[in-house]
């Protein structure tokens, strides 16, 4: 596949992965890649013959160059590509290009826009032979039906006119114009993709109006170029996408289709024209390219989407997959107890990594009667006395036992009244009972720790009984148990008030914590008496060790020691409904931290405090839109973890899913990745459901749902089904390419580098494959922000040229336009090699959005890869805030729809960091962030300039006597430049009197907008008492403005004469000294300027040009220019390297990445 | 999001259906004029692109004043040109066609024979794919295609306004327009977006190069000229001056405005002047709304033949 000019080569076996990839086009993005064998060789023990190289013809734009790939028929395959010859330029543009068959030379077919087609000899770059459709228009799509001849070749264009029109570009036509032979009326709109499979006649067709249409056209092209049935009927017209359908792809018994929407479909093309299958996993934009293999009996085949968000995914599919629909895969487990089956849990089975044949599944009905589902049948297991009748809770645990390799199951019951029973599934007639509630179970929760097993009972009034159970084999060969009751938890007093999550944190100075989750959304943090007494010790408590003999139904009662009665413990720190009304549903605990959900939608990420024990919220991670009850997160843990590393990642996040329903699906969510593993259409939210996830090897997320829906026991998977859970039906595709932005990025911002010595990599010569993936060197982390709402981290190794996402940040509503970042770093010399980075990012978006973080950056050696960890800081929005204003001063709402456009830190003192921002609302606007007391406050605003402003930039002035002057620039659509003096705001001075100045100084710069500005001061100033400042701007109108403005320090000149000022007024005097234009400077608007620095600017523009000008005195020289592929450079982050890299600017090497920003407003 | 939202984001969508404008794209023209007076002593005329219709709002308001006939006496004409349909306007004819086929070229041209047009305007724009490259090239095709009939019908000394997007290649249209006319500015109305890369060409005095035989079996072709005026290194070379339209006293397309715009007005939401005729999506979203696309839990039951769907031979 390509993306922009680069052309990359995956293999697929074993295990898909990158081999290769080369440039190949320059500044033209690639549209297809056409390949024939060129050159084979004999198999190893084979008679056959196997390629090992092919020619590829890659085109785009009116580009089309030849590629060879070379292949290494060993038993590793590597690849490799060469490029030989320089690109063939055509006069128009290309839609389909195809290798003349069983040529010799090389001969290609090629179909242009206007229509037309041509033979060309690609090593020459000669055409041999052209012409043109006498129905003259413009093509969208276009397909060549291409066997042995020029003469018998066939065209399919698809119109903008909704029409296919087929033609022969090589019959006897007059002229060089041929007739139209066929036409295909019925789409109503632009025709995007064509596809024809020879063996069924059939012809199939992508539309704007959103459909897919399969035709019976009959033979095309071959002996005779045929032109198929005289009059083509239409076989299917098939309507499935939410949005327009850009790619589609025949095979004999199915139709593929992707589009806009991020699906890629795949229809029952013989039968009904059903969806079998929905392949789903792009970011927002949609799928652009589909490709899908020639099937073969074994191993079916691979299909191969790619979306606009630069991401590259693979899916195998067999071709037999008939009962392959979603629906199709759950089964009834065909309950045939006793009442109504309530409550569902999932028994793991002894050994260790049971499969999933190997589970029961345990069902208490409403007559309190507890079954068991194994091989196939329901038996009863226990049998509730009355009181267990109508309500019931259910909970099981498996412990792993004290010396022996195998687990115990254990289930608890819980009653109306408050009776509960706990015993080992194996022996059932062991039961205990632990009668001690008062009123009502509302939840029981089991927590392993070590040696013991610990159970919460949630009954009325908040109060949560505790037991510490332990677990052992007797010498009878039976499960006992030992009992000893803990003192009660007490909730805060609300309504709903019973546990619905708790996790246990072992300490040995502070005594166990835990950490819980009530069902009015509130966490909580409980510490364990600090009085040892009978803390470790199960054995000192109350004997329960029931032996095997002794008779059914054994009940004692188990009295809590005296001095615990009355004994309770309150939650040392709580914070209150965080995950709103409907409560938490999960909490779990990974190397330090906390990993709460709820049905609030989101995940929070916590800790336990230093300091005090208190509970500090770190960041919140949303799931997917519209799933907002979570039901649990998963942690990656993979299983090669050894002792040890798990020291060193200890605090920093780990990578997990997000388990919920979402609509009428139970779905399991990748927060990183932005796609779902799993959706099961269980129907929507149950109370009782419980989820079995495959352990061996998989990434979390793979796995079966048992669940109950209207009285039955539901299974997402056969349960005798002898394999582990079958990676086929729930195969989600790999990831070849992760994607980046689902739409365009709006704003990109380098935080700075990491370094990973050499010898980090070491230990990693003895992983197997052939392609070592280098890692060491510098790593450039880059924040991008979205279309798509998000924040990106990412890690580029320039290098190598590989891109890896670190963290994905969801808070955001709107599309991210502006990010900024404080490090330290860049403060160090660009030498330093420092493994970790850390970094303060503020981000602004729509809706009037500020959010602010602070990013630790790493070196995972266990993972060899980068990492970050994200902390969320604060967040504002003015919407918020003026609505908390109305209440308090009655004032009329203001426009939340204004649009942050752009960022500048005007200062970056201990306590907070000065942002002022551009509004689309016509204000520019001063916020203070402070990372200690997490807040952003909103200091002033101005509607000065009466129209969107677009840009602003900041600029410290250093005067005599430590003096430090600061100024503010900001400009609007009309082209002028506000100059506003802050060096008040910046001394703190005034942040209490938040009275924003009058600008000190307009300047005219541009006719229209003004879009990036860059500013800076000589420094060495020929002024005394002032100094001069240089303000570049680049606008709309496609010219580069530099403005001198000389800036008098008045403040020192008046102190010198000793007056005394008390109003708050400037001190400073500005006036514009000069100003020199470039007019066009670009033939777009200039979306980006930057300074490399004084005097030196990089500019970019929708005209894919990046400039590099050094400014003089008198004049502005363009120093070099860049013709990148990408149309719609928004954003531009340079940084200049010590080493030097570039030709063009030889002298000043850098390194310019840039990234794409979308649409166009009409 | 209410349905509000869309006017406080866009002013000129707002004011174009609060002053009856089919769309935001009216002001564009109106501004144009502003700068360049586009409209005076003009009879007859050409929108190519035209639909749903406001430009051609522009010019039959402009052109006809209330009658049917100008000043002058003389009989206006309008012709207005897109591949959707478009709800009738008084005195403006209509063609459903691709402007880049011959055949609708020539029935635009055969309105003309005889009496050239004063005026040709071009709006045209691609359904956006969203592939830029694509979406630009298509849209200089556009163009390519409006200059091309704008040959056979525009009387010398005549004006062409087209939209232009500025990318990669602009300065080759530049180059071609230069070619038959004596004055080419790049424009952007005020209505127009800072943000978009759209702008209009305004061609002015048309003068074709001597000898030049309009023909319509080999329209223009933007490969057809040195391909050394879209020099890669090197600032570009073709200047084209750029000129920004309308007062700036007029409403900023950028700035979000609060829906009360001034104290004395009460806000009230404004149903879309002219919504679209039978756009391609229509079935989709019919099928949509009532839950008939097929989806992966539940067969659809889509006969094999659409009515209104067949097939021909030619
Ligand atoms: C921006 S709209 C024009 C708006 C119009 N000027 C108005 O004021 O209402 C662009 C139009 O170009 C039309 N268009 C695109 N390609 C075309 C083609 N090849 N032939 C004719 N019209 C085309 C589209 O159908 C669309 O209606």
């Amino acid at each position: 596949p390509g993306e922009g000019p680069v052309l990359t080569v995956y293999s697929l076996q074993p295990v898909p992965k990158a081999c290769t990839s080369v440039p190949v086009l320059q500044q033209h993005r690639i549209h297809g890649t056409r390949s024939r064998v060129s050159t084979t060789i004999s198999r190893p023990n084979s008679s056959t013959l196997q390629p090992n190289s092919y020619d590829l013809a890659v085109f785009g734009g009116k580009t089309v160059r030849l590629v060879r790939l070379h292949l290494d028929v060993s038993a590793v395959k590597l690849a490799h590509l060469e490029i030989s010859r320089p690109p063939v330029e055509l006069q128009d543009w290309i839609l389909d290009i195809r290798w003349l068959r069983e040529d010799k030379q090389s001969l290609l077919c090629v179909a242009v826009a206007h229509n037309g087609a041509l033979l060309l000899d690609i090593s020459s770059g000669n055409a041999l032979a052209h012409c043109s459709c006498l129905e003259g228009c413009l093509l969208y799509s276009a397909l060549l039906v291409v066997h042995k001849s020029w003469a018998d070749t066939v065209l399919i264009g698809g119109t903008v006119f909704n029409q296919l029109v087929l033609w022969k570009p090589g019959g006897e036509a007059s002229h060089n114009r041929a007739p139209v032979e066929r036409r295909l009326l019925g789409h109503t709109g632009v025709i995007f993709s064509i596809s024809y499979l020879q063996e069924k006649g059939w012809l199939a067709s992508a539309s704007d109006d959103r459909s897919v249409r399969v035709w019976a056209i009959g033979a095309l092209g071959g002996c005779g170029g045929n032109c198929g049935d005289l009059k083509p009927t239409c076989l299917r017209v098939l309507f499935g996408h939410q949005a327009r359908v850009f790619s589609v792809c025949l095979s004999p018994r199915r139709v593929f289709s992707a589009g806009e929407d991020g699906a890629c479909l795949i229809w029952d093309g013989a039968g009904g024209g059903t969806v079998l299958r929905a392949l789903k996993g792009h970011r927002a934009g949609g799928i652009r390219a589909l490709a899908v293999s020639p099937g073969r009996d074994d191993t079916g085949r691979w299909v191969a989407t790619g979306g606009a968000d630069g991401g590259v995914r693979l899916w195998k599919v067999e071709d037999d997959e008939e009962e392959d629909t979603v629906t199709k895969t759950i089964t009834d487990l065909e309950f045939s107890g006793r009442g109504v089956p309530k409550v569902v849990c999932v028994v793991e089975g002894e050994a260790h990594n049971t499969k999933w044949s190997q589970c029961r599944i345990l069902v208490c009905t409403d007559q309190g009667f507890v079954y068991q589902y194994g091989n196939g049948h329901w038996e009863l297991l226990w049998r509730g006395s009355p009181e267990f009748q109508s309500y019931c809770v259910m909970e099981t645990v498996a412990v792993r036992l004290k010396d022996s390799i195998s687990k115990a199951n254990l289930c608890a019951v819980g009653s109306l009244s408050g009776v509960l029973k706990v015993f080992p599934i194996s022996h059932p007639q062991n039961e205990i009972a632990l009668q001690s509630c008062s009123g009502k179970i509302h939840s029981l929760i089991w927590q392993q720790c070590d040696q013991y097993v610990y159970l919460l009972a949630s009954a009325a009034e908040g109060q949560v009984y505790r037991w510490c159970i332990d677990v052992r084999f007797n010498e009878m060969g039976t499960v006992s148990l030992r009992v000893k009751c803990c003192p009660a938890f007490v909730l805060p007093t609300c309504s709903k008030r019973w546990l619905t999550a708790a996790v246990r944190l072992p300490s040995k100075s502070k005594g166990a914590l835990w950490v819980c989750g009530d069902r009015r959304g509130s966490l909580l943090l409980f510490q364990e008496d600090l009085d040892r007494r009978g803390e470790e010790e199960a054995t000192d408590c109350m004997q329960a060790n029931i032996k095997g003999h002794e008779t059914d139904g054994a009940l004692q009662e188990k009295e809590i020691p005296e001095e615990h009665k009355d004994l309770t413990l309150s939650p040392l720190s709580c914070l209150f409904g965080v995950h709103g009304k409907q409560g938490v549903t999960s909490v779990c605990e990974y190397q330090g931290l906390l990993y709460s959900t709820g049905r609030d939608g989101c995940v929070r990420i916590f800790r336990v405090g230093e300091g005090p024990l208190q509970l500090e919220v770190l960041r919140v991670q949303r799931a997917c839109k519209g799933m907002e009850w979570l039901e649990r997160s998963l942690i990656e843990s993979p299983g090669d973890d050894k002792k040890g590393s798990t020291i060193e990642n200890k605090g920093t996040e780990a990578r997990f899913v997000i388990f919920g329903f979402h609509a009428s699906q139970f779905v399991v969510w990748d927060p990183v990745k932005l796609e779902r593993l799993l959706a099961v259409p269980c129907g929507g939210g149950h109370r009782s459901w419980s989820f079995w996830p495959v352990h061996t090897g998989v990434w979390p997320g793979y796995g079966a749902l048992v669940f109950i829906k209207q009285g039955s026991v539901l299974a997402s998977e056969r349960p005798l089904e002898s394999t582990s859970v079958s990676a086929r039906t729930w195969n989600e595709g790999w990831s070849l390419r992760e994607g980046i932005h689902g739409r365009g990025i709006g704003c990109v911002c380098r935080l700075g580098r990491i370094w990973v010595p050499n010898d980090s990599t070491a230990n990693r010569a003895e992983t197997p494959g052939p392609v070592r993936v280098q890692i060491e060197g510098q790593w450039e982390i880059i924040v991008t922000g979205g279309e798509d709402t998000s924040l990106t981290v990412l890690a580029v190794h320039p290098n190598s040229g590989s891109v890896t996402v670190l963290s994905i940040i969801t808070d955001h509503i709107s599309s991210v336009r502006t990010v900024v970042a404080l490090t330290h770093q860049d403060r160090l010399k660009l030498t330093s090699q420092s493994q970790s980075l850390s970094a303060l990012v503020i981000s602004a978006s729509g809706r009037a959005q500020l959010q602010c973080y602070r990013l630790q950056i790493g070196w995972n050696k266990r993972r060899l890869a980068p990492f970050c960890q994200v902390v969320q800081v604060a967040g504002h929005r003015l919407d918020e805030h003026w609505e908390r204003k109305r209440n308090r001063h009655k004032m009329v709402k203001m426009d939340p729809e204004t649009r942050y456009m752009s960022m500048a830190v005007v200062d970056d003192n201990s306590d907070a960091v000065l942002v002022a921002l551009a509004c689309s609302d016509g204000a520019v606007r001063l916020f203070s962030v402070s990372e200690v007391k997490r807040q952003i406050h909103l200091l002033w605003e101005t509607f000065y300039h009466q129209r969107c402003v677009l840009s602003v930039a900041t600029c410290s002035l250093k005067a005599g006597k430590g003096h430090r002057y600061v100024l503010l620039f900001s400009a609007a659509t009309d082209g002028k430049i506000a100059v506003w003096d802050l060096t008040q705001a910046a001394s703190g001075s005034s942040c209490d009197a938040p009275t924003p100045p009058n600008p000190c100084l307009s300047i005219a710069a541009h006719q229209s907008g003004v879009n990036s500005l860059a500013v800076w001061p000589h420094t060495q100033g020929p002024l005394d008492g002032g100094c001069l400042v240089t303000v570049s701007s680049g606008g709309d109108d496609g010219q580069l403005m530099v403005s001198t403005i000389r800036v008098d320090f008045l403040e020192d000149r008046l102190r010198t004469v000793g007056v005394t000022q008390d109003q708050p007024q400037s001190h400073l005097g500005l006036h514009l000294l000069s100003q020199l234009s470039f007019p066009s400077a670009h033939a777009a608007p200039v979306t980006a300027l930057k300074l490399l620095r004084p005097g030196l600017i990089v500019t970019a523009s929708c005209d894919q040009r990046v400039c590099l000008w050094e400014l003089c005195s008198t004049s502005i020289n363009h120093r070099g220019v860049l013709c990148s592929h990408v149309a719609d450079a928004a954003g531009l982050a340079v940084w200049e390297e010590p080493v030097v890299e570039d030709g063009r600017t030889a002298d000043l090497g850098q390194t310019l990445y840039e990234y794409n920003l979308y649409d166009y407003y009409y | 999001m209410g349905r509000s939202s869309k006017d406080k984001r866009d002013i000129y969508y707002r004011l174009a259906k609060e002053e009856g404008w089919r769309a935001r794209s009216a002001f564009k023209l109106l501004q144009l004029d502003e700068e360049f007076s586009l409209f005076t002593g003009v009879n007859r005329a050409v929108d190519l692109c035209a639909a749903p219709g406001s430009w051609s709002q522009v010019l039959s308001r402009k052109l006809r004043g209330h009658g049917e006939k100008c000043e002058g006496g003389e009989e206006v004409k309008i012709v207005a040109v897109d591949l959707q349909a478009m709800a009738p306007l008084p005195g403006v004819t209509q063609i459903q066609g691709d402007i880049t086929k011959v055949s609708t070229a020539e029935e635009i041209v055969r309105h003309f024979e005889g009496q050239p047009a004063d005026l040709v305007v071009c709006d045209g724009a691609p359904d956006v794919t969203g592939l830029h490259d694509v979406d630009e090239y298509i849209q200089a095709q556009l163009l390519l295609a409006a200059l091309n009939i704008t040959t056979h019908v525009l009387k010398p000394g005549g004006t062409f306004v087209a939209k232009i997007f500025r990318g990669k290649d602009v300065t080759l249209l530049y180059s071609q327009l230069k070619i038959f006319f004596g004055g080419v500015t790049c424009a952007k109305p005020r209505s127009s977006r800072n943000s978009s890369i759209e702008a209009f060409v305004v061609c002015q005095n048309y003068h074709p190069p001597e000898g030049y035989v309009p023909n319509m079996s080999n329209p223009l072709l933007d490969h057809s000229y040195d391909v050394d005026f879209n020099q890669l290194e090197g600032p570009n070379r073709i200047i084209v001056p750029f000129l920004a339209c309308g007062d700036l006293s007029a409403f900023d397309s950028d700035r979000t405005y609060p829906l009360q715009l001034d104290a004395g007005k009460e806000y009230q939401y404004t149903p879309p002047t002219q919504p679209p005729i039978s756009p391609p999506y229509q079935q989709a979203c019919h099928l949509r709304k009532n839950n008939l696309l097929s989806k992966e839990d539940s067969p659809s039951s889509l006969g094999p033949r659409q009515s209104g769907d067949q097939a021909q031979a030619d």
